[in-house]
């Protein structure tokens, strides 16, 4: 399969601290589902800024299609790459509609009129993303769960191969985050997305993500299939907690498990 | 509606006038007292006060968007007042602003808001690690310092001069020739524009930095261009009009309960009603106490002090401040 990104030998640290990523090396192929876990500041938000082109490497590689992806303009970056950010709550009370339209953004002309192929994508949008019901409302009335999908709503407006995810299930109850991750699936399946999703739903990234990528606090990373690198073993290594393992369905399931009273 | 107002409203002042005796002078080419009276002191002052209220309101909206934060607008940041600072000074250095109108006038006052809008920016953002929640209160203080230093200058006046700027600082809108509005005008127009040109980028600025980032904007150039032209456009309508509050606050906040918060939407009809807004606050204060003249800055601060204590109680209740 094509490689659409390379991670290598990257290191990052911001100015004046010790490193934050050291030494990582990884590929992402096209239209693969890869899962980012990890301890609290192990890098992971960072690895995703840089990914999106917003931080320059210390040193090492990101590239984009054999492209360091900071050689890129942002329009173009936008083009190829979408990313939906934990939400913070927009200071205005834009609709759902006007929200995802925003997605439009990279393609827009000097004076920023929308044109019919604009609308399409948006419909298009919010149809996979089963917002279109809600088109017409303001975000503050709508629930978490459906606020994280006109987020993602507005990423496929971009129109993007790539679709770059910081924890989309936080604040979510399970029947809301099983249903995200089934939507990312879906976009995965059918609609041909290469996603990078990071989370702290180690169960959730096992069951839907071909690949994860195990980001620790040091300079250790595990990097691989999930049945391969996703292990209690690299787990425990990662959090530095005890883990806990049981095989369910054919699938892995890991507990955390408490040093008890 | 913009055109009812204008027109209603010239026919209010301190004398009656009749504006079909006007019109008839007008068609008939016989100059009378109407006439005069509509075309060399009304009109312009209208027209002005319809540039400024543009001006103020518009600016209101795009630093809302732009600082991320509904409260705030040109006068309480203190644009205003540091626009009216470079007047002052300029003043006291000899140039005055009668003879030599916009032309000179506007340069310090446009380099009193824009140096404005960079203390502000920068106070607030390192105070608050680019949060920007203290970028109001900054701007409160600023406006506090800059003001305290204008009722200096203004204290050490002299008597001749004193009733003439403390007219000007709350908010006067003097008659001016048709060829200072042609330049005002001018100005005001091309930065609004400017402004509705960038409002889809603003829209998604409204976001944060790096979500528009993540649609492909410059975050940090796109802010520049717009705080430059809402400095320029303030320091433009201080220069003519003194310091009048409330309108760049009033204005945006109105236009979005009605018309919602895209800016390629709301700014023309902030434009608008900020314009309706004001010639009608300075048609009372030309018409309402005969031949005494109330500056226009002051009706707006009697309306607009308790609509602000409103939308700081709404606000602070949302984010949890209070």
């Amino acid at each position: 399969m094509d490689v659409i990104i390379s991670v290598k030998d990257l290191q990052f640290a911001y100015d004046g601290q010790p490193p934050v990523l050291h030494n990582l090396d990884f590929e992402v192929s096209k239209g693969e589902f890869v899962g980012i876990v990890g301890p609290n500041g192990a890098g992971k938000s960072t690895l995703m800024n840089i990914l999106c082109g917003q931080l320059k490497p210390t040193a090492g590689q990101a590239l984009f299609e054999s492209s360091a992806i900071d050689t890129y303009s942002k329009r173009s970056l936008a083009q190829k790459m979408a990313v939906v950010r934990q939400a913070a709550n927009p200071i205005f009370d834009f609709s759902v509609e006007e929200i995802v339209m925003m997605g439009r953004t990279p393609y827009s002309g000097p004076l920023g009129i929308s044109g019919s192929i604009d609308f399409a994508a948006a419909n298009k949008a919010m149809e996979l993303t089963d917002t279109a019901g809600f088109a017409g409302r303001s975000l503050a009335e709508l629930s978490q769960g459906e606020r994280q999908r006109v987020y993602i709503a507005r990423a496929l407006a971009q129109d993007t191969e790539v679709l770059l995810l910081d924890e989309p299930t936080s604040f979510l109850d399970w029947k809301h985050q099983v249903g995200i991750y089934d939507m990312l699936k879906r976009l995965q399946t059918q609609q041909q997305k290469t996603i990078i999703a990071i989370s702290h739903e180690l169960n959730l990234t096992g069951q839907y993500c071909d690949k994860v990528l195990l980001l620790g606090s040091d300079d250790y990373y595990a990097f691989g299939k999930c049945a391969e690198q996703l292990t209690a073993e690299n787990i425990s290594r990662v959090f530095d907690v005890e883990v806990a393992a049981a095989l369910w369905d054919g699938v892995s399931i890991f507990f955390p498990r408490g040093k008890g009273a | 509606m913009l055109m009812v107002v204008m027109v209603v409203c010239a026919r209010f002042g301190s004398r009656e006038i009749s504006l079909a005796e006007a019109f008839s002078a007008w068609r008939s080419g016989q100059v009378n007292i109407d006439y005069q009276i509509l075309v060399r002191a009304r009109m312009p002052r209208i027209l002005l006060a319809g540039l400024v209220g543009a001006a103020l309101a518009c600016s209101g909206v795009v630093l809302q968007a732009v600082l991320r934060n509904p409260l705030a607008d040109p006068y309480i940041l203190g644009v205003s007042s540091g626009a009216g600072l470079g007047v002052m000074i300029a003043s006291i250095f000899g140039l005055t602003w009668t003879a030599t109108g916009i032309s000179i006038m506007s340069l310090p006052a446009f380099a009193g808001a824009i140096g404005t809008v960079w203390l502000v920016w920068v106070v607030g953002y390192f105070t608050s690690r680019g949060r920007m929640t203290n970028l109001l209160l900054a701007g409160v203080v600023v406006n506090a310092f800059f003001s305290a230093i204008i009722m200096f200058l203004t204290s050490t006046a002299t008597a001749h001069q004193l009733r003439t700027t403390v007219y000007w600082l709350m908010g006067t809108i003097a008659p001016q020739s048709y060829a200072t509005l042609a330049v005002t005008a001018g100005f005001i127009f091309a930065g609004i524009a400017v402004l509705v040109v960038y409002a889809s980028r603003l829209n998604v600025l409204t976001f944060g930095d790096a979500e528009a980032a993540d649609m492909g904007i410059d975050a940090g150039r796109v802010r520049a261009v717009i705080l430059a032209v809402a400095a320029l456009i303030t320091a433009v309508a201080v220069s003519i009009s003194g310091l009048i509050g409330f309108v760049g606050l009033i204005i945006p906040h109105g236009m979005r309960l009605i018309v919602g918060p895209d800016h390629r939407r709301l700014l023309p009809l902030s434009a608008i009603a900020g314009a309706t807004l004001l010639i009608i606050a300075d048609t009372i204060a030309r018409s309402s106490f005969g031949a005494e003249e109330l500056p226009v800055g002051v009706i707006t601060a009697i309306a607009g002090g308790p609509f602000f204590l409103v939308l700081l109680a709404r606000y602070s209740r949302k984010v949890g401040w209070a």
